[in-house]
């Protein structure tokens, strides 16, 4: 019971931290990236290829550098962000929305067919095996108890990477991004560098996806390309669209709805007597319902993103202003009242 | 010296030329107007100022800076802002959000500037904790104005800035673009509303197939046969 629960514990706090990456690109730039499971995908093959020893036989990678936890999970990460250098640097500049979109599925397609062929850089359609349980040395950990132990190291990370990404998204950068998400021709025209931009939310999200999906392989053990077909990236939009596009809450709320219980949990359910089998292949029926209700009866998700009530700026925080009590005043060299006659 | 001067500007979309060698010029402390025929390339023009569009001929300078070939978000920062025509604001984020986009450029921290926008505009500072995109048009349309004056403009390129509004918010935008060429800053005006034009501008360019057609003090262009123009003939086959 234990290992089923902290299982979905993991699951719940892995694609929290999935679907924080996602909503800095789209929530809150409006980068479609619909290629997101790549760098998923990259961030867990470098985990594991920087954890795992040079010296397995029977599997064919690349480096092999045998890094501890967490120092291996930081270099997905990064091999993720550098993934996004080169992708923004073929797509951002010229391509926006549904062509930027596009562009970027294909780029996706590109890669997994890549990995699966290519056989020195990941062993290919096999995918990385034996990949180190971290910590089960250190602190003694048998399966089960590395189950649950992994699982709270998971939600101890989500916690620090939700931490870090309130802190952006309510810093000035958050707001540059959201006014590009909403006109990124008059942002540019404010003197908002909108490719910087764009590149700095796609390496971030890119990190978070990295992170992600370093997590997934070490709990799972293994990553091939199977658990990274282009069709998962939607669903680290589901979890987005339920639990709302542009607030860090509202994922976990999603990741909650979405992937703990419409995805993971029917697979500990009992079988249907009569249809072995069935309910394997239920969680994706269920998602594209719920998304499809979502979609048309509550678009902003179950947590909308807030309006931002920033500090009080020297003016009096009243609710109404009677452009009669400004009378006198000279504003900036003009008489209130000259340019409040019209309004009346 | 003007605020905005443009040397024989040529621009468009691809490799078609929209405008042909415009030169205008845009002094402080006034209100230039560009009036036209719907096509005549008036909006070509403003996105070529703000660096949307790239010239391919002709120099744009504000002030003694040329502008010319600076990426469109560097413009800002040489003085030049720009409101564009409808949808111009950014409608998920609340009114005073909008305003700090606005003061991206300026380093100063953006409370005072605020604190005068809002005292110039009531109708924003009721509304400041709002989403941008619940205000009525008109308010949109003074919310763009408002947060481009943040980064304290020499040069304020508005693209049609009373379309689809009422009479009487015209007449409020009107007034504050009139109020707002007086401070230090000139005012450059792509508008449809002829009338409104005329009333309210220092100097006013009709622009036809692309081109300056002709351009004058708005007093002496209310003399013309302003249909005519509009329709392609030149001054001299005016009525004497």
């Amino acid at each position: 019971m234990l290992y089923y629960v902290f299982t979905l514990v993991f699951f719940l706090f892995d694609y929290f931290i999935l679907a924080m990456g996602l909503n800095i690109q789209y929530g809150a730039t409006g980068i479609l990236n619909f290629a997101y499971i790549g760098f998923v995908a990259v961030g867990a093959y470098m985990t594991g290829v920087a954890g795992m020893p040079s010296n397995i036989t029977g599997q064919h990678y690349i480096l092999g550098l045998g890094l501890p936890f967490p120092l291996n999970t930081l270099f997905g990460g990064l091999s993720a962000m550098a993934m996004a250098v080169i992708v923004a640097l073929i797509t951002l500049r010229r391509l926006r929305t549904d062509y930027l979109a596009i562009v970027l599925i294909s780029l996706s397609l590109v890669l997994y067919d890549f990995c699966n062929n290519f056989v020195p850089l990941f062993n290919g359609a096999d995918g990385l095996y034996n990949v180190p349980a971290p910590l089960t040395k250190a602190l003694g950990l048998n399966v089960n108890s590395f189950i649950v132990v992994f699982a709270c190291v998971t939600g101890v990370v989500a916690l620090i990477l939700w931490f870090v990404m309130a802190r952006v998204t309510n810093a000035p950068l958050g707001r540059s991004l959201r006014a590009i998400r909403d006109d990124s021709t008059v942002a540019g025209a404010l003197g908002k560098d909108v490719f910087r931009m764009q590149l700095k939310s796609m390496l971030i999200g890119s990190f978070y996806a990295g992170i992600g999906g370093g997590l997934l392989i070490q709990f799972g053990g293994s990553f091939n390309p199977t658990a990274w077909l282009p069709g998962e990236t939607f669903v680290v939009f589901a979890v987005l669209i339920v639990g709302g596009a542009g607030n860090n809450i509202g994922m976990f709320v999603g990741a909650l709805l979405v992937e703990t219980l419409l995805i993971h949990l029917p697979a500990f359910l009992p079988e249907i007597p009569g249809h072995p089998g069935l309910i394997e292949y239920i969680d994706s029926a269920l998602v594209g319902i719920v998304l499809m209700v979502m979609l048309w009866t509550r678009p902003q998700g179950i947590v909308p993103e807030r309006v931002r009530r920033a500090v009080t700026f020297g003016v009096p925080d009243r609710p109404e202003i009677d452009a009669r009590e400004l009378g006198s005043a000279e504003v900036l060299g003009a008489p209130v009242a000259a340019a409040t006659e019209g309004a009346k | 010296m003007p605020a905005l001067r443009t040397e024989a500007v040529t621009a468009g979309y691809g490799r078609s030329p929209i405008i042909h060698d415009i030169s205008v010029t845009a002094e402080l402390r006034s209100v230039t107007t560009i009036i036209g025929p719907n096509g005549a390339g008036k909006s070509t023009f403003a996105k070529t100022l703000v660096g949307i569009l790239k010239p391919m001929s002709g120099r744009i300078f504000v002030g003694d800076t040329e502008t010319t070939k600076l990426p469109g978000h560097e413009i800002p920062r040489r003085g030049l802002v720009y409101v564009p025509q409808n949808d111009n604001v950014f409608k998920r984020m609340s009114v005073r959000e909008n305003l700090e986009v606005g003061g991206f450029v300026s380093k100063a921290d953006p409370s005072e500037r605020i604190d005068e926008l809002f005292q110039i505009f009531p109708d924003l500072a009721k509304a400041k904790d709002k989403k941008a995109g619940f205000l009525s048009g008109g308010q949109q349309n003074l919310l763009a104005i408002a947060r481009a004056l943040m980064a304290k403009p020499t040069v304020i390129v508005l693209d049609e800035p009373t379309a689809g509004l009422s009479p009487a918010y015209t007449s409020v935008v009107w007034e504050q673009i009139e109020r707002i060429s007086q401070l230090d800053t000139a005012a450059l005006v792509v508008e449809q509303n002829v009338e409104r034009a005329l009333k309210h501008s220092n100097y006013v360019h009709i622009f036809v197939a692309g081109r300056s057609h002709v351009h004058g003090p708005a007093e002496e262009i209310a003399a013309l046969d302003l249909p005519s123009i509009f329709l392609g003939r030149s001054v001299a086959d005016q009525p004497a």
